[in-house]
C-alpha cells in the first residue's frame, strides 16, 4: 500500500491555514497575558514586595480586620437573600403562564445596565438624611445610609439578577413534568420542592450563588456611595483597598487585593469544576 | 400556551403561585423599583427637567459623559472583535493549556473591580512594568490618560462577547462551511459570508452587555484614569463628586442623563439584533 | 467526466473507515453507494468531493490525478445530508453563492448570475421561491434548493449524501424522479449515498454495495438482484 503524502496546500475544508491558526492563537494569548495575567501577577508581586511577614502583618491591623469581617457579613446576608429571591422568581416565571412576564424579566435584568454609582445614589436619595423616610429612620435610631444596612441594600441591588438568571433557563429546560408527576403521586408543595425541584437545580443554584458571592464581596462603586467610608465601621475590603492605596500604603492595599484575588481564584475554580462535571444541569448558555 | 382574555394567568395545579410571585414582586419592588422611582421622582418632580438640563449642559459634565460613552464604545468594539476571535480560538483550535485559558477568561467576572483597578495601574503607571516599557519605546503614556480608561474597560468587558459567542460557534453545522468550500469559496470568504453572519446576533448581545457594563464602570477606572476634570473624569466619578459636595440634584441630573443615553443605546442594539435575527427566520 | 478510484483507503486514527477500494465510474453514470451505516460510503463520497484526504490511493478525474486537488478546485456539486443551506441568505443568494464566490476574472456579471439562478429555479420546478429564506421552505423544497445550489457552479460531477434521508415516503418518491430527470438533462456523472436498497435499485444505473469499509459488489441493479455475490449482499438487498 502506497501512503499518499498529504500535499502542503490541502487541508480540511473547516480549518484555516496553520499559519493563521498559530498566529491567531498566539495573538489571543498575548492579549490575555497583557490584560488578564499581568495584573494578577502584579497584585501578588506588589503584596509580597517587602516580604510575606509584612504582608500578613498588614492584614492583622484592626481596620483591615474589621473590613474583612464586614465584607463577610455583607455576603452572608446578601447571598442567601438573593438566592431566596432567585428561587422564588424562577419558580413564578417557569412554572406558571401569566401576563407581563417579559416585562418582569426585563426589570430583573435592570441592575445589569445601571451604573453601580447610580445604584448607590438611589439608596442615598431614598434613605439619606435629607429624605423624609431617611430622617425618620435616623431619628428612631435606624440609620441606613452611611451604615451597614445601606451597604447591604446596594449590594442586593447590584447582585440582584445573578441567581435568577442562572435558574430560569435551567428550569425552563427541565419543564414541569417531574413536578406534575410528584403532585399526582400525592406530594405536598414543599415536599415536591425539596424532593424533586431542588435536587434538579442544585448545581445551577450553586453556580449562581458563587457568582453572586464573588460580586457581593467585590462590589465597589455602589458601596462606595452609600457607605460613608467610616473606618472600622462601614468600610468593606474593596473600600479598604482604596483607602490604603490613596494613603500610599501600597503593601497593605495589595495584600488586601491579593486576598480578594484568592477569592476570585476559588470562585473560578469551583465554577469551572461545576461546568466540567455538571454541564448538562447548568444554564444552556454556559458551555462545555 | 395561550391565556384567556383578561386572565392574569392560566389555571394550573402547580402550587406556590402566591408565595413565589409575592416574594418576587416584593423583593423586586423594594430592591429595584422603589429606588429607581426615587431617582426619577427626585429628578423630574423634585428638581425638574429644565433644571436638570441646566446642570447637564455644562462643559465639564458633557466632557465626562462623552468620555464615559466614547471609552465604553471603543473598549466594547475592541471586545467585540477580540471576543469573537478568542471564542473561535477556544472552540476550534487545540493548544496546550486551553482549558485553563478558557476558565481564566471569566477572571474579570470574579475579580473585584478595585483589585483590577490598582493592579492595572501598577503595571501601566509610568514606573510600572509595561508603563515604563511603552513610555520608553513609543513615548506612550497609558495610566492617567484616556488610553488607561480604555484598558480598564476592555478588562471589565472582556468575557461578555466570548461567553455569548462560544456556544454558537460550538453549534455551527460544519456542513455549511463544507458546502461553502465545495461551491468554490475560499476559507476567508466562508468565514466572512457564512460563519460571521451566524455569529452576529450573539456577538451583538455580548457587545450590548459589555457596553452596559463599561459605561457605568467605576471601580476599575478611577485608579488608572487620573481623574482630571474635562480630560479623564468619567461620568460616574462626577456623580460621586457631586454627592460629596452634597449637591444631590446635580448628581441626580447626571445619573438620569447617563441612564437615558445608555437605555437608548441598548434599545438601538436590541433593534439591530431583532432585525438580524428575523432575517435568519425561525430555525 | 469519468471517475477512477484506485486503491483508496482511509484511516481515522486506529480505525480503518475504508480498506483499499477501487472503483471505476464511467462518464454520465448515475451511481448509488449502498450500504449500512459505518460501511464507509459517506467517507468515500467525501474523499471524491475533497472533504477528506485519503490515507493512501489515488483519485483520477478523466484520467488525470485529482487526489491533491482542494475542495474548491474540484468543482464537485455536493449536496449534504442536512442540505447545509445558508440560513441567513435567501434562496436566490444561496444558489448564486458559488458564482459570486468566483475570482473577479471568471465571475459572471450580476445580470448573468440572476439569469442562471432563475433558470435553475425553473429546473427544480420552484420558480417563485427566490426571495424566501430556507426556514420558510418544506424539507423537499430545501433539498431541491440544495441541488440547484450545487448545480449553479457548473460542476464536473454531482455528489449527494443521503439526499432523501430526511424526507417522508411520498416526497421521497417525487424527488427521486426529480433527481433522475436532472441527471438525464445535465448528463453529469452523479454519485449518491444511500442506505435504502429500494432507492438504490430504482434510481441508479450502477449500484456499489459496501460493508465495513469494503466494496462487496458492483453491478447493474438487476444483476445484483439476480446474482448477489456474497451472503451480505443477499441479506442486505432482501431486507
Amino acid at each position: 500500500m502506497t501512503e499518499t503524502t498529504l500535499p502542503l496546500r490541502w487541508r480540511p475544508a473547516t480549518t484555516e491555514p496553520a499559519l493563521v491558526r498559530w498566529g491567531l492563537t498566539v495573538l489571543c494569548l498575548a492579549v490575555l497575558g497583557v490584560l488578564l495575567f499581568a495584573p494578577l501577577i502584579a497584585v501578588f508581586a506588589e503584596a509580597l514586595r517587602d516580604g510575606v511577614a509584612l504582608a500578613i502583618a498588614s492584614l492583622s491591623e484592626p481596620d483591615a480586620r474589621s473590613a474583612i469581617r464586614l465584607t463577610l457579613l455583607v455576603a452572608a446576608v446578601v447571598v442567601p437573600l438573593n438566592a431566596a429571591f432567585g428561587i422564588a422568581a424562577a419558580w413564578a416565571i417557569t412554572k406558571f403562564d401569566w401576563r407581563g412576564k417579559p416585562l418582569v424579566l426585563t426589570l430583573i435584568d435592570l441592575p445589569f445596565s445601571v451604573s453601580p454609582v447610580v445604584a448607590g445614589l438611589m439608596f442615598v436619595l431614598l434613605f439619606g438624611a435629607n429624605s423624609a423616610l431617611g430622617a425618620w429612620l435616623v431619628a428612631h435610631g435606624y440609620p441606613i445610609v452611611f451604615a451597614v444596612p445601606g451597604i447591604m441594600l446596594a449590594t442586593l441591588f447590584i447582585t440582584f439578577p445573578f441567581v435568577a438568571r442562572e435558574l430560569i433557563p435551567v428550569m425552563l429546560e427541565q419543564g414541569r413534568a417531574e413536578e406534575e408527576a410528584a403532585l399526582t403521586l400525592g406530594a405536598t408543595g414543599w415536599r415536591m420542592f425539596f424532593t424533586v425541584t431542588l435536587p434538579n437545580i442544585r448545581w445551577a443554584l450553586l453556580y449562581g450563588v458563587l457568582l453572586c458571592n464573588a460580586r457581593a464581596m467585590g462590589e465597589f462603586g455602589a458601596v462606595a456611595v452609600v457607605s460613608g467610608k467610616i473606618r472600622g465601621q462601614t468600610t468593606t475590603m474593596p473600600l479598604m483597598i482604596e483607602m490604603f492605596y490613596n494613603e500610599y500604603l501600597s503593601v497593605a492595599a495589595f495584600t488586601m487585593a491579593a486576598l480578594l484575588a484568592l477569592l476570585a481564584f476559588v470562585t473560578l475554580t469551583l465554577k469551572t469544576a461545576l461546568e466540567w462535571r455538571y454541564a448538562d444541569q447548568l444554564a444552556a448558555n454556559h458551555r462545555h | 400556551m395561550t391565556l384567556r382574555p383578561f386572565a392574569l394567568r392560566s389555571p394550573t395545579p402547580m402550587p406556590g403561585w402566591g408565595l413565589s410571585f409575592g416574594v418576587m414582586m416584593t423583593t423586586l419592588s423594594v430592591i429595584v423599583l422603589v429606588p429607581m422611582a426615587a431617582l426619577l421622582w427626585r429628578g423630574f418632580i423634585g428638581f425638574g427637567p429644565a433644571e436638570m438640563w441646566e446642570v447637564v449642559n455644562r462643559p465639564r459634565v458633557w466632557s465626562a459623559l462623552a468620555l464615559s460613552f466614547r471609552a465604553a464604545l471603543i473598549a466594547s468594539v475592541f471586545n467585540l472583535v477580540f471576543g469573537v476571535a478568542l471564542a473561535w480560538v477556544l472552540v476550534r483550535y487545540r493548544f496546550p493549556g486551553k482549558r485553563i485559558i478558557d476558565a481564566a477568561v471569566d477572571l474579570p467576572f470574579a475579580l473585584p473591580t478595585a483589585v483590577a483597578g490598582i493592579a492595572l495601574t501598577a503595571i501601566y503607571a509610568p514606573n510600572g512594568f509595561f508603563g515604563a516599557a511603552l513610555d520608553q519605546a513609543f513615548g506612550l503614556k497609558v495610566a492617567y490618560t484616556e488610553l488607561g480608561i480604555w484598558i480598564a474597560l476592555v478588562f471589565v468587558g472582556l468575557p461578555f462577547v466570548v461567553r455569548t459567542v462560544q456556544p454558537v460557534i460550538e453549534e455551527i453545522d460544519r456542513e455549511t462551511e463544507e458546502a461553502s468550500a465545495t461551491l468554490g469559496a475560499t476559507r476567508l470568504r466562508t468565514l466572512t459570508h457564512v460563519v460571521l453572519p451566524t455569529l452576529t446576533p450573539a456577538a451583538l448581545t455580548g457587545f450590548a452587555l459589555a457596553l452596559a457594563r463599561s459605561v457605568g464602570e467605576y471601580g476599575s477606572v478611577i485608579f488608572i484614569a487620573g481623574n482630571l476634570p474635562n480630560v479623564t473624569e468619567i461620568a460616574p466619578l462626577l456623580i460621586v463628586i457631586r454627592l460629596e459636595e452634597f449637591d444631590y440634584d446635580g448628581a441626580v441630573a447626571i445619573a438620569i442623563a447617563m441612564l437615558s443615553i445608555s437605555f437608548t443605546m441598548l434599545l438601538v442594539i436590541n433593534l439591530i439584533q431583532i432585525m438580524s435575527r428575523r432575517r435568519m427566520g425561525a430555525v | 467526466m469519468n471517475i477512477e478510484i484506485e486503491e483508496i483507503s482511509k484511516e481515522f486514527g486506529a480505525t480503518a473507515a475504508l480498506h483499499p477500494v477501487s472503483l471505476s465510474i464511467p462518464s454520465g453514470t448515475l451511481v448509488a453507494l449502498l450500504g449500512p451505516s459505518g460501511s464507509g460510503k459517506t467517507t468515500l463520497l467525501r474523499i471524491l468531493g475533497g472533504l477528506e484526504f485519503p490515507t493512501a490511493g489515488r483519485v483520477l478525474f478523466d484520467g488525470s490525478d485529482a487526489t491533491g486537488l482542494t475542495v474548491q478546485e474540484r468543482r464537485a456539486g455536493f449536496v449534504f445530508q442536512s442540505y447545509a443551506l445558508f440560513r441567513h441568505m435567501t434562496v436566490f443568494d444561496n444558489i448564486a453563492y458559488g458564482l459570486r464566490a468566483r475570482p473577479r476574472k471568471t465571475r459572471p456579471p450580476a445580470a448573468e448570475i440572476a439569469r442562471r439562478v432563475t433558470r435553475l429555479l425553473d429546473l427544480i420546478k420552484l420558480p417563485d421561491i427566490g426571495a424566501r429564506y430556507p426556514s420558510q421552505l418544506s424539507g423537499g423544497q430545501r433539498q431541491r434548493v440544495a441541488l440547484a445550489r450545487a448545480l449553479a457552479i457548473e460542476p464536473r460531477m454531482l455528489l449527494l449524501d443521503e439526499p432523501f434521508g430526511a424526507l417522508d415516503a411520498k416526497v421521497r418518491r417525487e424527488l427521486r424522479q426529480g433527481l433522475r430527470d436532472i441527471h438525464d438533462t445535465t448528463g453529469l456523472t452523479t454519485v449518491f449515498v444511500t442506505h435504502d436498497q429500494e432507492e438504490a435499485m430504482e434510481l441508479a444505473d450502477l449500484v456499489v454495495v459496501m460493508s465495513m469499509g469494503r466494496i462487496e459488489q458492483v453491478g447493474k441493479p438487476e444483476d445484483i438482484r439476480a446474482r448477489p455475490k456474497t451472503a451480505f449482499v443477499r441479506e442486505f438487498i432482501t431486507s
